[in-house]
This record gives C-alpha cells, structure tokens and sequence, in this order.
C-alpha cells in the first residue's frame, strides 16, 4: 500500500514529534499537515481531504481518543492512528477504543519507524476493505 | 405568731399545748379546738414521741432552761404525703423560772429534697465526666491541674494522686506545651483557645490530642480556672495516614500516566532521531539535526526525572534553619533578573522592615519562589509584573506572588498542583513545578493557594508558621519532636 501523495493530518502539540513525523512521512511520499491541538485539527479537516491522521493522546485542548470521537463524528472515512506515551498497548482505554472503532491502531513511543509504516498502511487497506467508508469519504 | 412561715407549738409543764400558730394547723391538718388544751400526746402520733424522745427533750428543757439543739423529725400526718421537720425545744422564762417551752417545727421537706436532687445532679455530672471517653481537666489559673477524669488515667496512664497540683504543660510534648503555656500566660481570657499537642503518657510514649480548653468562670465572672477536654487523636491519626496511602496510590496511577507520557515523548524523539542517523542517504547537515535531537531528547528525560526526584524527596536537606524569607526570595528574583529583563517582566518586592523569619531549608523554600517566578514570567509571554509581597501576623507569615499574565481558567484551578499538569507551551514545562511548590511549602507546615481570574493574572499565596524566638532557641528538640510526630497532611 503506498502512501505517495497521501495527505496525512499529524495531532500533536510537541515540536519535535512533529519534525519527526514531517520527516518520516515525507521520506514515504506522503504530506504531512500539522496540528498542534484539537481544534486546530478539526479546522484542518475542513481545509484538507485527509487520508489518515496521527494523533498524540494528550492535546492542550482535549484528549487525543475526544478528537477520534469528534473525527469520526464529523467525517468516519479518516482513520485515527493514536501515537503516544500516555497508554501501553493492551491498555484497556485503547482496547476499548480499538473495540469500538474510535481508533483504528495505536502505535506506542519509542516507537520504531517501521511500526509507523505498518499501522497506517494497515489502516488504508482496512479502509479500503470497506466501501461503505471510502463512499461516505467521497461524500 | 400565725405569721411565722414556721410550726410553733407553746407547750406547759403538763406538756399540754398553750397556743399554736396557723403554720402547724396547716400542717397537720388540725383544728385550733381539737389542739389547744391537749396534750402533746394527743396532738403528734405515739409512734413519733417515742422515736424522738420528744416528751422527754421537753421535760429536759423545763428543768434544764436551756434549748436542744435542732433535730430532724420525720412526720407523716394521716391521709398526707411524708413531711420532714427539723425542730428544736426553747424554754419561755418568766424570771428564772421556765414556765412554758416553745416547740418551733420547720418544714424542710422541699430543702431536704432540693438537697438530694442537688447531691444527685453532682453524682450525675461527676459520672458524666468519668464516663467520658474524652480527657476532662480542671485546672486553676496557672495551669495546675485540679481534676482529671478516669480517660486522661487511662490515655496517659497517670491518676489524679501522680498529677493533682502539677502543671498540665509537664505532660505534654514540647510544641504543644509552648502553645498551651501561651495560653496560660495571657492571664485570665475569656474565651477558649484550641490546640493539638501530643500528651507525655506514663510509660515514656506519647498520644495526639487535640485540646479545647475553657475558661472557668466565678460567680461574678472572673476566670478562676480552665476546663480542658482533649480527644485522643490515634485512631483519627491511623484513618488519616490510610486515607494518605490510598490518595498517594491514587496520585501514584495519575503521575504514572503523566511520567509516561512525559519521558516517552522526548525518549520517541531520540529514537527516532537514532533511526533516521541509520539511514544512508542524508546529509551531513540533517545528521547533525538527528545528533543533536538525540542528545536533547535524552536531556528532557532526564531532567523531567530529577524534578520528579525533587518532587518526591524534597526533605532529602533536612537541616532546617532558621531562614528570613526576605533573603530566600531576594536571592531567586538575583536568579531571574536576567531572564525577566528579556521577558520585559519587572519583578517588584514589597517585605516588612522586620526579618521574616520562618524554620526552613533555604535552598527548597528558595526552588518554591524560583518555580512560582518562572511559572508567573510564563504567563507574561508579552512582559508585565510580578508583585511578591509578604507580611506577618499572628504566628504566621503570607507570602504573595501576584502576576499581571495570563490567568487560570476556573476549571484548571483545581489541577494547578497536580504532578504533570501543565499549560506551558511544549518543551517550556513539565507540570512538576506547582507540585514540587506544594511538596516543599507543605513539608515546611505551611499551605499554598492559587487564586486568578482568566485574563486578571495569577496570586500564589503561601503561608507559614513563623519562627518565634522561643522555638528558635529550642530549634533541635523541635525538630525531634517533629519528626517523631508523624503527623501527616
């Protein structure tokens, strides 16, 4: 699955996750589009037909898994990949998440490039593997 | 005679009754006519003549001339409840001669049983201050104890016989005996002082008891003495450190998720810094870039867990001092000056004349005033000024650090102190600095309080109890005593 010209919505307030992602996605042909709270994002929805976002888990404005409610409330064609230190992998709060379709993949820091990668490819297939949410995203 | 409120009986030598008054007609529920000219024995009960030895008291008088003293006589006249008379025989002389003798009666039955109800009230309030689980003292003006109740022998161990007459303040530890002695040495106040002092018990341990002492007061209101009520604060003091276990444990899961989210995110950015310096088609320039984020991002993490050492261990100085707050503070705005300046923040000081002087570590009350300065400068990214203004009043000293910035929203207000709660901008705080604040000032007995109006600026009021002489003077039992407390908050 290729991500070349994807544009990619990066939630995160920490400068330096945000370079660091900038340049892992452009590395992969992707675009990156930052935001540094939920707001923000929200806005950049709006301007943007996002493929995918990234999103930290604590955000100045609300928490990450708020904004992957109000994301999929607004437009449940954009996967949610929640990156961050503030939950462990089998972590209930993103078991729950994951279960109810808030999240489509959770990718812990540190984290390795490749775990990056894999997520957001797994969930462009996965939204791919659903035309019912590739129609309402070309709504 | 008919208006005397007492029985007169005048009496012959025959013992036949010359007169009698209306009192005793009342009373005994007789006629004049069936009592004037009748003899004694006619007029009182057998029964009761023979028990008193009445006839024979009488004959005594008339030949003795002098009156009996008084007696009690219990007498119950037919149909009646129970009266009880105390009476006494008088001769009536004419010359030397006694010709007649005056048998008075008074009716002391309502006295007798006023007395009884008194002597049973006091029976019912000495039980009530036995049966009190809580220590009842009595002293007198000085603070020599009177009374002691059966709690104060059992929570010290001590009886009344080992402490009657001897200071209160002898059985309580130092701290709480210098505010109790404070008390007594006021003179006489009118109204009652409270305080926690822990009580010397008999085999060399000590309890928390927190005291309420009352003045007592005479007749015509003068304090003569004081009442002391002390509850013994153990098992509130177990109850309390549980509730302190559980609210760390609870804190524990909140700063886990904080520490967490705080170390991983410069720790992801070193490794991923780390991961692209594998990379084999960068520049000698992005290198450099990964390099130094490695090294920086390692630095972050780091100094998030040495404020979080700090947090966690702020006693690890314990060599308290007696520290005036006026150098404490001058010394962090010497720290912050430069920086300030750049910011276009003025930092004002308004302190009294006099030292401020409080026990304390001056190197941990200096990190409080350092935190709450960078914290205010922060909220002033446009400039402004901080006012830090301090005054004392009784026992205590209030430091204010007021900043013109930004403000607190109402519902951050309550998150302030919590360990990793921030609104910095990223990489410009932790949100360890408030709590290390609260740490410090609460390991040195004090408090601290935000309040602030979003737009109207931040006010940091810290208060702490001041150093008197006297506790200086006695600086080293002072500290034993506190660290032997154990008190909790």
């Amino acid at each position: 699955m290729s991500l070349l010209n994807l544009m990619i919505l990066v939630v995160d307030d920490n400068p330096d996750i945000c370079w660091v992602l900038d340049h892992l996605l452009g590395k992969l042909g992707a675009q990156c589009v930052r935001a540094s709270d939920g707001q923000s994002a929200l806005q950049a929805m709006q301007l943007h037909r996002l493929a995918l976002m990234l999103v930290d888990a604590k955000l100045p404005d609300m928490d990450g898994l708020d904004l992957a409610g109000r994301v999929r409330g607004a437009d449940p064609g954009v996967p949610v990949i929640m990156v961050s230190g503030y939950f462990y992998e089998d972590d209930p709060d993103i078991q729950a998440a994951l279960a109810q379709g808030l999240i489509c993949g959770f990718v812990e820091k540190p984290f390795a490039h490749a775990a990056i990668t894999g997520a957001m490819e797994a969930a462009l297939c996965s939204r791919e593997a659903a035309p019912a949410v590739e129609a309402a995203v070309v709504c | 005679m008919d208006a005397i409120p007492s029985s007169v009986l005048l009496l012959d030598e025959e013992l036949r009754v010359v007169l009698v008054n209306r009192n005793f007609l009342e009373k005994s529920h007789q006629t004049a006519g069936a009592t004037v000219g009748e003899r004694l024995n006619a007029v009182f009960p057998e029964v009761i003549l023979a028990e008193m030895g009445l006839e024979h008291q009488i004959r005594n008088v008339f030949k003795s001339n002098c009156a009996t003293e008084g007696q009690r006589l219990t007498y119950r006249a037919p149909g009646v409840p129970i009266r009880v008379y105390y009476y006494s025989v008088v001769p009536v002389n004419w010359g030397d001669q006694v010709d007649h003798v005056l048998l008075l009666l008074d009716d002391v039955t309502e006295r007798t049983r006023l007395g009884e109800e008194i002597r049973r009230m006091e029976r019912h309030l000495a039980s009530i201050v036995e049966s009190a689980s809580d220590i009842v003292i009595s002293t007198d003006i000085r603070g020599a104890i009177l009374t002691w109740n059966r709690a104060a022998q059992a929570i010290t161990g001590y009886s009344l016989e080992e402490v009657r007459s001897r200071p209160l303040f002898d059985y309580c530890e130092l701290a709480g005996a210098t505010s109790i002695r404070r008390l007594f040495s006021k003179g006489a106040p009118r109204e009652m002082g409270r305080t926690e002092s822990d009580v010397k018990t008999k085999n060399g341990g000590s309890r928390p008891v927190s005291w309420v002492f009352s003045p007592m007061m005479d007749d015509s209101a003068r304090t003569v003495g004081f009442v002391a009520v002390g509850r013994d604060l153990t098992e509130q003091r177990k109850f309390e450190l549980q509730i302190v276990e559980s609210q760390k444990l609870a804190a524990l899961g909140v700063m886990a998720r904080g520490i967490a989210h705080e170390i991983r995110t410069p720790l992801a950015v070193s490794s991923s810094a780390a991961q692209f310096l594998e990379e084999d088609d960068i520049t000698d320039e992005f290198r450099h870039e990964c390099a130094e984020r490695v090294q920086r991002g390692i630095q972050k993490a780091s100094t998030i867990i040495e404020n979080l050492l700090r947090f966690a261990h702020p006693s690890a100085d314990r060599n308290k001092t007696a520290v005036d707050v006026r150098h404490v503070v001058k010394e962090a705005v010497t720290l912050l000056e430069n920086q300030a300046r750049i910011q276009n923040v003025e930092i004002r000081t308004e302190f009294p004349p006099e030292p401020c002087r409080v026990l304390g570590v001056p190197s941990l009350l200096e990190q409080v005033f350092i935190n709450l300065l960078l914290n205010a400068m922060n909220a002033m990214p446009n400039g402004g000024t901080v006012r830090i203004s301090a005054e004392q009043s009784v026992g205590e000293l209030r430091i204010s650090v007021a900043d013109t910035g930004v403000g607190i929203s109402p519902e951050d207000r309550d998150k302030i102190f919590d360990p990793f709660y921030t609104k910095a901008r990223p990489g410009k705080g932790t949100g360890l600095g408030l709590s290390i604040c609260y740490s410090i000032v609460d390991q040195h007995k004090g408090s601290i309080s935000g309040d602030s109006e979003p737009g109207q600026g931040s006010t940091f009021t810290i208060i702490l109890p001041v150093l008197f002489p006297a506790d200086e003077e006695r600086d080293e039992s002072f500290e034993s005593h506190d660290s032997g407390s154990g008190r909790q908050s």
